[in-house]
């Protein structure tokens, strides 16, 4: 599955690669994709073959790990919309493949999800979950929780009525549809079956919008899900609320910028927690929640972690939704703390933002995030720690009254990015989630966009935006091994066990997802399309390009 | 980055302020210039440099802008470009961002008048859509002609780095 387990930790138990032979990696082996566009997501290794999943057109290649230079299976190339990639709103990313079922299964950009024979590459089913004349791409991970596939619809920034959907895993029709907003029914809550920790009531998805505005009010699902087995809840983070001009949507808008936890089979939503209320900075919480048992003040506590793109990392409790611990764990502003007792944020008056308050200035972080959801991090029963890539910039945020045109952005922002302190617009951490806080930190010159790895081995692994891929020692962050790997890493590690027994890492190079940040003059391929550089990644552009390879590791 | 804005468009009755936003452009662009008529038809050839093998580019009507080299009209354009999300996929001032740069003098599907309007017009296969409907072809002169009026950056093509 796309983070290696339910739990989504991108834990790999292998410890052939330690630290003291991380040192001696090297390549073993690359292929070009043949596509330019960020390349998010990770390979997925099942058996002796490893599937990767392209930005669009979303080509899937399966690789033979069994033979001399892992030569292709088949590829499948589905005939995917162009017409997609301009409501895409930030590049044309896609997060990766699940097995199940002697399926592959994945998403197309055009909004739909495809089911391929992993042993044939033959199509098995497609179906249409999202529609693109509405705003609505795909670019998220499936994830398969026994006969359903779970799956759900960019689209946060094209006034979207966000959904996740449970599809039949053996023909792809669709079982379950539970909006993140609007009505109760259609958010499939349940009369006493729905038990958010720290609100009561009904209809809060539609009395939390000021004037009907959940209609159009986005809370997208673009990133990853997990699931707990024992107590048989999906997890899964809400994109932020549209249009960016806050004021046009008075309330909290519920339930955007959340964590919503549901029934796998009928979709039913057993609790949800807000992190960002009335989110006003694109605050998205579309990042990863990781399920960890962890020991918090003695107790033993059955947590979720998340690292949210308003700085703050949360650890809440699993079975309720109720926040334990969250502390930033990168610059921000926007917030003094986060008050335990109700859950919600202790806001800075000054960051507020909308129509009527002008250009805001200062505000971290960024609507880029304290991280970005891209970016999953991965967590260590060893050592009881998550690592993850930050950012360390802020911005000033400028948004005006819009209206609703279908098909096209429903935003209304200028959002200008200033640097952080310290001089580094990046780090990649290790955390402590039962307290809180920073255990050590790795600067990085620019904004870290990759996913995180950690192994048995004690080694930790990431990329950089200027195309290095990198392999620390995961109790002290100290670099063990880096090579350049041509373009900028915006997708996760893997680590697998290869056909001959021995431990392999691989990664995608491929820089992208967002080109409002990352720099347009690192592309080259359209003589029509000139940009100027980006002045917050200054000379990004002259150490590194777009690009598309996969490559491997070992030792 | 973002040009300033000499309209101020603050209604909530969305849908609606969009023609009227049209109007009002086209209304004050008729007090300016009240000797242009609004040409309806559509463009002729999108791209003159793919005609080679034929000779000569193959009969249809003439289209020009109505608006073109006009200040007033490219500034109504400047606003026109926020209010109708353009800027959003765009960036502001055309820069680029999930859309192509349209500030940088080169254009994908042609660099005449009546390409631009084409291509706002009718849209663009890769995700571009398509205005006519809803800004009429007074409206997408506007644009183009706001898009036509933004200088390319001098350091174009070649872009230097100093290391530090």
């Amino acid at each position: 599955m796309p983070a290696g387990d339910y739990a989504a930790t991108r834990y790999s138990p292998l410890d052939q690669i330690d630290v003291a032979n991380a040192p001696r990696l090297h390549p073993v082996w690359s292929f070009s994709t043949g596509v330019l566009g960020g390349h998010e997501g990770q390979p997925l290794v099942v058996g002796d073959t490893m599937y990767v999943v392209t930005p669009w057109p979303n080509v899937l290649y399966a690789f033979d790990l069994g033979r001399p230079g892992y030569p292709l299976k088949w590829k499948y190339r589905p005939n995917v919309s162009r017409a997609a990639i301009g409501a895409a709103c930030c590049d044309v990313v896609n997060r990766g493949a699940v097995y199940a079922d002697g399926k592959i299964i994945y998403n197309l950009l055009d909004g739909h999800t495809v089911a391929v024979d992993a042993a044939t590459g033959h199509p098995v089913w497609e179906t249409k979950i999202a529609s693109v004349a509405d705003g609505e791409t795909v670019t998220m991970a499936p994830l398969v929780i026994g006969d359903r596939v779970i799956v759900g619809a960019s689209g946060g920034e094209f006034g979207i009525y966000g959904w996740i959907k449970g599809l039949d895993l053996a023909t792809g029709r669709v079982v379950w549809t539970g909006h993140n907003l609007g009505p109760d029914a259609g958010m499939l809550i349940k009369a006493g079956e729905f038990h958010p920790p720290y609100v009561s009531g009904t209809e809060l998805g539609v009395r939390s919008w000021a004037n009907g505005t959940w209609k159009h009010g986005g809370g997208p699902v673009w990133g990853w899900i997990s699931y707990d087995p024992k107590r048989d809840l999906l997890y899964y983070g809400t994109g932020n609320a549209g249009p960016y001009d806050a004021e046009q949507r008075g309330g909290d808008n519920r339930w955007t910028s959340s964590v919503l936890a549901r029934r796998p089979e009928d979709g039913t939503l057993v609790w949800a927690y807000q992190f960002t209320p009335h989110d006003s900075w694109d605050y998205d919480a579309t990042g990863a929640m990781v399920l960890a048992d962890l020991t918090i003040g003695g107790k033993p506590v059955p947590a979720l972690v998340h690292f949210d793109k308003n700085g703050f990392a949360y650890t809440l409790d699993r079975s309720t939704g109720r926040v334990l611990v969250a502390k930033p764990f990168t610059h921000e502003t926007w917030a003094k703390s986060i008050d335990l007792a109700t859950g919600r944020p202790v806001e800075n008056p000054a960051m507020q933002t909308g129509d009527t308050k002008g250009n805001v200035k200062g505000i971290c972080p960024s609507l880029e995030g304290g991280v970005s959801p891209a970016s999953p991090p991965a967590y260590s029963p060893q050592t009881h720690l998550f690592y993850t890539s930050t950012n360390n910039f802020c911005m000033d945020y400028k948004v005006h009254q819009i209206a609703y045109i279908k098909g096209t952005p429903y935003m209304g922002v200028s959002s200008p990015y200033t640097p952080g302190p310290g001089g580094n617009l990046g780090a990649f951490i290790a955390w402590d989630a039962a307290t809180g806080r920073v255990v050590w930190k790795d600067k990085e010159p620019y904004p870290s966009w990759s996913g995180a790895l950690v192994t048995a081995g004690d080694v930790a692994f990431y990329g950089t935006l200027d195309g290095w891929f990198k392999a620390v020692d995961a109790r002290t962050g100290k670099l063990l091994y880096r090579f350049k790997v041509g373009s900028g890493v915006v997708g996760a590690p893997i680590a697998f066990r290869g056909p001959d027994g021995r431990q392999y890492v691989a990664i995608y190079a491929g820089i992208g997802g967002d080109w409002a940040l990352l720099a347009g003059d690192t592309s080259s391929d359209d003589p029509t399309d000139l940009r100027a550089p980006n002045p917050l990644v200054k000379n990004l552009a002259s150490r590194t390009s777009q690009g598309g390879m996969v490559w491997i590791f070992g030792l | 980055m973002r040009p300033q804005r000499t309209l101020s468009w603050r209604s909530s009755a969305a849908r609606w302020a969009v023609p009227a936003l049209l109007g009002l452009v086209v209304a004050g662009s008729r007090g300016a210039t009240p000797t242009h008529a609004p040409v309806i038809a559509a463009p002729g050839v999108a791209n003159p440099a793919h005609i080679a093998a034929g000779g000569r580019p193959p009969p249809g009507p003439v289209v020009q802008n109505p608006y073109r080299g006009e200040p007033a009209i490219a500034h109504a354009g400047a606003t026109l470009f926020v209010s109708m999300h353009c800027s959003d996929c765009h960036a502001d001032a055309a820069a680029g961002a999930v859309g192509p740069n349209l500030g940088d003098g080169r254009w994908r599907y042609g660099a005449s008048d009546a390409a631009v309007f084409r291509s706002i017009y009718y849209g663009r296969p890769r995700g571009m859509p398509a205005f006519g409907g809803l800004l009429g072809a007074q409206g997408v002169w506007v644009l183009v002609t706001y898009l036509r009026s933004l200088p390319p950056p001098p350091d174009l093509p070649t872009e230097r780095f100093t290391q530090h």
